[in-house]
């Protein structure tokens, strides 16, 4: 396999970024901190040139480091948990008895939901919902629903208990479903 | 009895995210079942939800990085040599 003692970093740059940059852009939604990580990832696979050992492709060696980053990004954001809970006020779904509003009540889609959308408005109206929603659960969201981790990861990476992990959960798809509603299935 | 397995939409629409991953206890699976067998909307919110758990999963964004950002790596990277 590839070599990376005598890699060229220009070369690699123009192979990967734009992919690294995309997979990170995913999982962040944020094109700073997007940009950021994958310059990490490029230092930090420099860095470790010589513990890679052309076992998997120099590819998945970077997205391997990239998703590292990613997750170190979600680690640091857990760490300001503390102030979700009181900046929470996505609970207006409801009324007071706990059922549905009229307002924000599920309407019919009149579509199959169990096929697969792949349009492209479809897909950049889901990613501006995703930024609507809380950093907090645009992180787990995007943890289970992305990356299929088990809610026991989750936890540990956040620092949260099983509790905040489905108040998140349920947060974020009460948030999303709303926002697709209002945002795709009308226009 | 009847107080005990009644539940709202809201604790309704926790238990089915807490369902699609398989994490329902038995007694939640009872209470869902009841809200479930009553409540259109919470009904057709767990089709909505499917449709999002289908959804999500998919690699979309083909995003080109910003040039300045890319010099800026390698750079980086030459300084590091």
């Amino acid at each position: 396999m590839n070599n990376l003692k005598n890699f060229d970093p220009e070369q690699w740059v123009a192979k990967y970024s734009d992919a690294l940059y995309s997979y990170t852009l995913m999982r962040v939604n944020d094109s700073g901190i997007a940009e950021d990580i994958v310059q990490d990832t490029f230092l930090s696979a420099w860095r470790n040139r010589l513990n890679y050992k052309g076992e998997a492709s120099e590819k998945n060696w970077l997205y391997t480091i990239c998703k590292h980053k990613i997750i170190d990004h979600y680690r640091k954001k857990g760490r300001n948990i503390i102030t979700y809970a009181e900046t929470n006020n996505t609970d207006n779904f409801f009324d007071e008895a706990e059922h549905w509003t009229q307002a924000d009540k599920p309407k019919e889609w009149g579509m199959d939901y169990e096929q697969p959308v792949e349009k492209k408005e479809f897909y950049g109206i889901l990613e501006m919902c995703k930024t609507k929603m809380q950093q907090m659960q645009r992180s787990v969201f995007v943890m289970k629903y992305l990356d299929d981790l088990d809610a026991e990861e989750i936890c540990k990476v956040l620092g949260i208990t099983p509790s905040n992990y489905w108040v998140l959960i349920h947060r974020a798809k009460l948030s999303l479903r709303n926002c697709l509603e209002k945002n795709w299935v009308n226009i | 009895m009847k107080k005990l397995l009644n539940i709202t939409c809201k604790e309704a629409t926790l238990l089915l995210c807490k369902k699609e991953q398989n994490a329902l206890s038995f007694f939640e699976m009872i209470k869902l079942r009841l809200h479930m067998g009553i409540c259109s909307m919470c009904r057709l919110f767990e089709k909505q939800s499917l449709f999002i758990k289908i959804n999500a999963k998919h690699e979309h964004i083909h995003a080109i990085l910003n040039k300045e950002v890319k010099e800026k790596i390698k750079l980086a990277l030459e300084n590091e040599q």
